[in-house]
């Protein structure tokens, strides 16, 4: 249906007013990040895919705009151009309208959505529990009852990974991959095998540089071969990646027992507080008791702010279709007439103020709620 | 009782309109152009009620989509970039065997290090971190290079809209890489670009398309036996 009616409208904003009422009052402050955004940094950050997804046109000198498709990104903005002290804490909230292409599922292309942002926690476990806390009080303030929690750990994999002998290399690659379960799955696969790889289009190259400086190799064999050098792509990349080829070919191949353990991690799921008898059954390292005692800790604070987190559930593959999480993710559903419905969503996401311009990393932890799906359970 | 006839996309001109006229000559259904030579509407002989409208390639997709034709002869290329995969009312009735082209994904020849669709990706991810913007693919194929992309888990890229000589981009700085369609690849190799190993998005020629409601009407099952025949 084309707009709402004064009755709806009335009764979408009272609801959203008690949501809005929780967050003020434990003292985030109520601000309007702009709705219209310079397309370049949602475009450049998440690529492709979110274009499809978000409405861009163009101002009458040729640069992209673009309809905000969420309100992360417009509150960090906020942020880098009113704080004068990008790293230093701040607390915010909003209320307004964010913009999509409706998708399979037949969302809505304009929505409302209620959220906080904490810039610059000091204590991280306590600021997210504190996020996951808001969060459900917020909910239940509109109403809603009966939540259903689903935590993940995005530290906890990257430790795990961290924590195992191969190549650093791979660990990029895994970890890059560890959003698209497909991909990670091949090159699991792959690193178990490396040397029953098939020949390809490339091998050739592969060979030409064994025993030789890379880069000297390659801007030869571009000569030879009459390739002329296009795109900002320089010979040193270039060669770094054949390289890495190379190495490849005489690495030893990923120890079955840490394909196993990556499986196992990522098969760990349950209640919060049951889960953490699985994770002691991990290895030890460093990186991993740290993850460990932080999941640890998350839970003693969440208890703190009166949650019972028994009740939550824990999946380590949660997190996996969220691009920009570095740590906790977490949703909320409620059940709905045949299925549950997500109603909020949020986590940590340590790297994107400065990734957006903020001069060094600032930690980052927040969550929104969907207005409208709220209203729509309710109703 | 008059029955609503049916109108049937035709492209206008080139390869295309040559090769359909053809057909549907052979098939004993000749197109028959209706006032002057140049005009852009005709019929069938052969079977009552089936209207000609001459368009560009490159419409009949569209037209066919938004209902205002109920068939047309088109690209394969152009009638999957056109319409969703989601969409089940329009069917694929023949492919017509002409026109035959594959949809690519070409590197430049100097990016020796990049073999696959997995490469790209690595790449795609390095070159961010390396020069702040994200790898620039050039293409009128905006939807087929986002499926297939997304299908290969390639997220960080960006699209460059390029709707002539896409081939040229690279070298021009206008794209790093380009989605195009392309028949022998000698143009491809002559701007130095190199197509994939899983670089074929789709083989594709050209095909009778229409409405799916539309299969059971007789005259378009007189049409389709008689291009069966000729074909």
């Amino acid at each position: 249906m084309a707009g709402r009616s004064s009755a709806e409208r009335e009764a979408l904003a009272r609801q959203n007013a008690a949501i809005m009422a929780v967050f003020e009052r434990a003292g985030f402050d109520h601000i309007a990040p702009d709705i219209i955004q310079p397309a370049d940094i949602f475009l450049e950050r998440s690529g492709e895919d979110i274009r499809a997804r978000t409405f861009v046109f163009s101002d009458p000198d040729g640069n992209e705009l673009c309809l905000r498709p969420d309100l992360t990104v417009p509150a960090c903005r906020y942020h880098l151009s009113h704080a004068a002290d990008a790293t230093a804490e701040s607390r915010y909230c909003y209320l307004g309208t964010a913009f999509r292409f409706p998708d399979e599922l037949l969302s809505p292309q304009e929505f409302n959505q209620a959220g906080i942002e904490w810039f610059g926690d000091h204590n991280p476990v306590q600021a997210e529990a504190r996020v996951m806390k808001l969060a459900i009080a917020a909910l239940e303030a509109a109403g809603l009852s009966g939540l259903k929690i689903t935590m993940g750990d995005l530290g906890l994999f990257n430790a795990l990974i961290d924590a195992m002998a191969m190549p650093e290399r791979w660990r990029r690659r895994l970890k890059h991959q560890f959003w698209r379960p497909q991909a990670f799955r091949s090159l699991l696969d792959r690193f178990a095998r490396p040397s029953t790889q098939k020949r390809t289009a490339i091998s050739s190259h592969v060979d030409a540089i064994a025993g030789q400086d890379a880069e000297a190799a390659v801007a030869a064999r571009l000569a030879a071969l009459d390739f002329p050098h296009v795109t900002d792509r320089g010979v040193a990349e270039i060669a770094a990646r054949l390289s890495e080829k190379l190495a490849d070919r005489s690495e030893a191949p990923l120890d079955p027992a840490m394909v196993k353990l990556i499986e196992a991690y990522l098969a760990i799921e349950g209640s919060v507080t049951d889960v953490v008898a699985d994770l002691a059954k991990l290895p030890s390292s460093p990186a991993l008791d740290g993850a460990r005692r932080w999941f640890e800790a998350r839970i003693a604070a969440l208890e703190d702010q009166g949650l019972n987190p028994r009740r939550f559930h824990f999946s380590a593959n949660f997190g996996r279709e969220l691009e920009y999480y570095t740590g906790l993710v977490f949703q909320i559903e409620v059940e709905a007439r045949n299925a549950p419905l997500v109603v909020a969503g949020g986590g940590r996401y340590n790297d994107l103020l400065h990734d957006l311009g903020a001069p060094s990393r600032v930690s980052a932890v927040g969550c929104a709620i969907h207005t409208e799906r709220v209203k729509a359970v309710l109703s | 009782m008059t029955v609503t006839p049916l109108t049937l996309g035709i492209p206008s001109k080139g390869r295309l309109m040559e090769a359909s006229a053809e057909l549907y000559a052979k098939a004993g259904l000749p197109i028959e152009r209706i006032g002057n030579d140049r005009g852009y509407r005709g019929r069938l002989t052969g079977v009552d009620g089936i209207d000609v409208a001459f368009l560009s390639a490159s419409e009949i997709a569209g037209q066919l989509r938004d209902g205002k034709i109920h068939l047309g002869v088109t690209g394969e290329d152009l009638l999957r970039e056109k319409i969703p995969p989601t969409d089940e009312s329009i069917d694929v009735a023949v492919r017509l065997g002409f026109g035959p082209a594959n949809v690519v994904v070409a590197v430049p020849e100097c990016w020796l290090d990049v073999a696959a669709m997995a490469d790209l990706d690595e790449v795609a991810e390095q070159f961010y971190r390396a020069h702040g913007r994200r790898i620039r693919v050039a293409t009128k194929y905006i939807h087929l290079t986002r499926r297939w992309f997304a299908a290969h888990g390639v997220t960080g890229y960006r699209i460059v809209d390029s709707s002539g000589a896409t081939e040229g981009a690279p070298a021009a700085g206008l794209a790093d890489i380009i989605v195009d369609i392309t028949t022998t690849g000698s143009t491809l190799a002559a701007n130095h670009l190199r197509i994939l190993d899983d670089g074929v998005i789709l083989q594709s020629c050209a095909v009778l398309a229409l409405k799916r409601e539309l299969l059971p009407d007789l005259r378009v099952q007189v049409m389709l036996k008689a291009l069966a025949k000729a074909l």
